[in-house]
């Protein structure tokens, strides 16, 4: 251990403990804000302020548990932490009232409580009737290790973070080789967690190959995935951490400068990240003489502003130049000409947090989880139809069931009874679509690019019977056009020509020739420039292969199952009497309502189909088939086979 | 409905002396050369809650570029805005989570309540809808944001009822107002006095 990381550490001092007064962690994070944690935490000081609670507060990232947001950990002297959630802020002041009832610790607190979280990585112990967080069934089958301290220091706190065992790794790293980190790095088989899975290592031996003296390290945080978010709790919750893993790769590849891009939307996540930067300059954990080993490196963050392809990395390193984001032809690959045409490395801000763990374990270490082709643990951030939404980490090669189903709860009870899965979207607007008969696919990417679809950056959507194929591969394609950087006119055109094929599908347009005219499209798309264009038509494709009968539907029949689909329903009034209508009538965005009370109907021609008045008056409102029309024989989808149009797959 | 798609263009988008000099001083420490078209563009958006025609060619003098460097970037982002944004600014939330629990539905019921389509601000600019970017608060959705504050779990009656509210003239204090020590978490474009 260097004598600078020693006194650094020993100032940092020990870990927070409950040992004299009560320790409330609150998270604020951008999920738990989203639900009101910051109104909750305002409410919470002035009450205990009001009251004079002898309690220390402390502001911490994300558990992950997006679901129960907002949550609060409180722990007693002398006792183990308990979760608490869903706290909205309105009920700050009941919540005080259970938790320092008298005797304090025997209130009731059942109506939050999830779990006791057991200390230094234990698994906790059931205390006061409340179960452990490790029975909790979305806490239980992770592995949380680069997750192991979110929600639990300070993210503003260089002091928390040495406390917790933060730049540990560094410091072990300035006493190796470059060569050696980048060696063990590739033997642990660190992938890049940004959907490629190219090990880290190897990719690191490019830039350390590279001439000198100026060289970049990058760190992609653009997560531009919408539905993925696993980057932003990263940084919100653990920002020293991914410092860290990038200060390791600069002395693994003799960088001597880095940029950290982050999209604009996490807002939170740069206020973090610099703050973060800052302390470590501050420390001599970055700058000119780094821990006293004469080691330089410097780090920059930059704000993005709205470009999804600026995840590609020649994008990103176009828009850290300034320039509008377009990715460029490689070669020559960034570790050739890379930011300002200099030798550059970029990387995942997962890929980077992995790093330090790995470092210090070893590699057998890090293998104990994963699989041949994807080592070690992945986080994953579950969304959509689903129980229980948030950022979760299990090993790579888990069944994609078990993530969904267990630990994400599965598709919750709606308005049409009990919610049945119907499809799976990973990996972003680019990822594809994948069938409910898949859920049990294992979690690394072989299987998932088998099926034509990507496993991508940890985004997993479930979506139920009342997603339509056609229309979320519509959706998709238009967010591909609406973000291709229009540099070449394939994907530019290309996407305009899908939208408009599938719009019209979705509109009853649809033609027999639109079958194969999808696969033209798709075939031409793999001309262009970047991997942009040419996953742009992963959506339909997928659909095409794993939803074959629902797009024929479409394109035949003019009809769509899922009455998703606006231009093919068609919105009428069975019941006029029922009093429901009234408020339909009142809230219809186009006044489509026509007719005195008692006798309403609606007025075709006038009506958008969005579907409000069904939501308010169901029972008087049916959605019908715009194009009705004999069923198809079963006989003719099921000969239709295999998709000719999954060439180039 | 207030149309500002030829403001750029139309309007000379001057910035009064004192304008200009804050944005001076706010660049002053930016050199040519280091990649700063977008923190210069951030900036002025922070200061001036929009980027007028003024703001791009007073960066364009800092960095040593051409208009056109910094005129392409400004419209290549969707996050800058070459126009004033409204006083309640609803953004829509785009993403998959959202779309799969009827975010598009919401879009058709607020585009037709508001009378205006996405990206564009009603009447003397009180109030528009724009689109948002997913920001991963899914558990939220449906949702849009309103000045950057979350309105989650939207019925399709509920949106509407929004709606209604915002174009009957309740604005984003009253709908959604932040708390004391608000967090942002969405880029919220806050319109500031006008000079």
């Amino acid at each position: 251990m260097t004598t600078a990381f020693q006194a650094l550490r020993d100032a940092a001092g020990s870990p927070p403990t409950a040992q004299q007064r009560p320790l409330l962690r609150v998270d604020i994070s951008t999920s738990s804000v989203a639900a009101g944690a910051d109104a909750g935490l305002a409410r919470l000081r002035d009450l205990v302020a009001a009251r004079g609670i002898e309690i220390d507060i402390l502001t911490v990232g994300s558990l992950g548990l997006s679901f129960a947001q907002p949550t609060l950990e409180l722990q007693l002297p002398g006792k183990q932490p308990v979760v608490y959630g869903p706290v909205p802020p309105d009920e700050i002041e009941a919540f005080l009232d259970a938790v320092f009832a008298d005797p304090v610790g025997q209130g009731d607190d059942s109506a939050w409580a999830i779990g006791v979280r057991g200390l230094n990585g234990a698994a906790g112990d059931a205390q006061d009737g409340v179960p452990p967080l490790s029975a909790h069934p979305f806490w239980g089958p992770q592995e949380r290790r680069v997750m192991d301290q979110m929600g639990v220091i300070d993210p503003e706190s260089l002091d928390a973070a040495l406390a917790a065992g933060r730049y540990a790794a560094l410091d072990q790293a300035l006493d190796m080789e470059p060569m050696a980190i980048c060696d063990l790095i590739e033997a642990a088989g660190v992938g890049g967690r940004g959907g490629g899975g190219f090990p880290a290592g190897r990719k690191w031996k490019f830039l350390l190959g590279a001439p000198g003296p100026t060289k970049y390290l990058v760190c992609n945080a653009d997560e531009g995935d919408p539905g993925a978010f696993v980057n932003r709790i990263l940084m919100e919750s653990d920002p020293h951490l991914v410092l860290e893993g990038m200060i390791i790769a600069a002395r693994a590849t003799a960088a001597s400068h880095g940029f950290i891009y982050i999209r604009d939307e996490y807002p939170l996540s740069v206020v973090r990240m610099r703050k973060a930067v800052a302390q470590a300059a501050a420390a001599g954990l970055l700058g000119g003489d780094i821990l006293g080993t004469g080691m330089s490196f410097t780090l920059e963050v930059v704000r993005g502003a709205g470009s999804y392809v600026c995840g590609e990395e020649t994008g990103l390193i176009a828009s850290v130049e300034g320039l509008r984001g377009m990715p460029k032809l490689r070669p020559p690959f960034p570790a050739q000409r890379g930011v300002f045409d200099m030798p550059s490395n970029v990387n995942n801000t997962e890929t980077y947090a992995h790093v330090p763990s790995a470092l210090l374990h070893g590699s057998d270490w890090y293998r104990e989880f994963g699989t041949e082709s994807d080592a070690g643990t992945k986080m994953f951030s579950i969304g959509g139809a689903l129980q229980r939404t948030g950022i979760v980490e299990v090993p790579f090669g888990s069944s994609m069931q078990a993530l969904l189903s267990d630990i994400g709860g599965g598709v919750p009870a709606n308005d049409k009874g009990a919610g049945k899965a119907k499809g799976i979207q990973p990996g972003g607007p680019l990822g594809g679509l994948l069938n409910a008969d898949d859920l049990g696919l294992a979690l690394e990417r072989p299987p998932f690019t088998e099926r034509g679809v990507l496993l991508g950056s940890g985004g997993l959507i479930l979506f139920d019977e009342r997603a339509c194929a056609v229309d979320l591969s519509l959706y998709f394609s238009e967010f591909c056009e609406d973000e291709s950087c229009g540099r070449c006119t394939t994907c530019h055109g290309g996407s305009q020509r899908l939208v408009e094929m599938l719009a019209r599908i979705t509109q009853g347009g649809g033609r027999e020739a639109d079958l194969d005219r999808l696969g033209v499209v798709d075939r031409a798309l793999q001309n262009a420039n970047c991997l942009h264009g040419q996953f742009t038509p992963y959506a339909i494709r997928s659909a095409l292969r794993h939803f074959r009968d629902e797009v024929e539907e479409h394109v035949r029949d003019h009809r769509c199952a899922a009455k998703a689909c606006r231009g093919l329903i068609r919105h009428r009034v069975s019941d006029p009497a029922d009093p429901a209508l009234a408020e339909a009538a009142a809230l219809c965005p186009t006044d489509a309502f026509v007719g005195p009370d008692g006798e309403r109907t609606i007025d075709d021609a006038a009506c958008v189909q969005c579907g409000l008045c069904a939501e308010l008056a169901p029972a008087a409102i049916v959605v019908e088939d715009r194009f009705p029309q004999a069923p198809v024989a079963a006989s003719a989808a099921a000969a239709a086979g295999p998709s000719p149009a999954a060439a180039g797959a | 409905m207030t149309d500002h798609t030829n403001d750029a263009l139309s309007q000379p988008g001057l910035l009064t002396p004192s304008q200009s000099q804050r944005l001076r001083d706010l660049l002053a420490d930016l050199e040519p050369g280091k990649g700063s078209v977008l923190t210069a563009l951030h900036r002025a958006q922070h200061e001036l809650g929009w980027v007028p025609r003024g703001a791009i060619s007073l960066i364009a003098g800092q960095l040593r570029l051409t208009d056109a460097l910094i005129y392409g970037p400004a419209t290549f982002y969707s996050e800058f805005r070459l126009t004033p944004p409204p006083a309640t600014l609803v953004a829509w939330c785009s993403g998959p989570t959202c779309r799969v629990l009827g975010g598009e539905r919401i879009k058709l019921i607020l585009e037709k309540t508001l009378d205006c389509e996405l990206g564009q601000n009603g009447p003397n600019d009180d109030y528009g809808l724009w689109l948002g970017q997913c920001n991963g608060t899914c558990e939220q959705a449906p949702q849009v944001w309103v000045n950057g504050r979350v309105v989650g779990k939207l019925s399709l009656a509920g949106s509407a009822r929004l709606a209604q509210r915002i174009r009957d003239g309740e604005g984003a204090a009253k709908i959604a107002p932040p708390p004391p020590g608000a967090v942002e978490i969405q880029p919220a474009l806050i319109r500031k006095e006008s000079p």
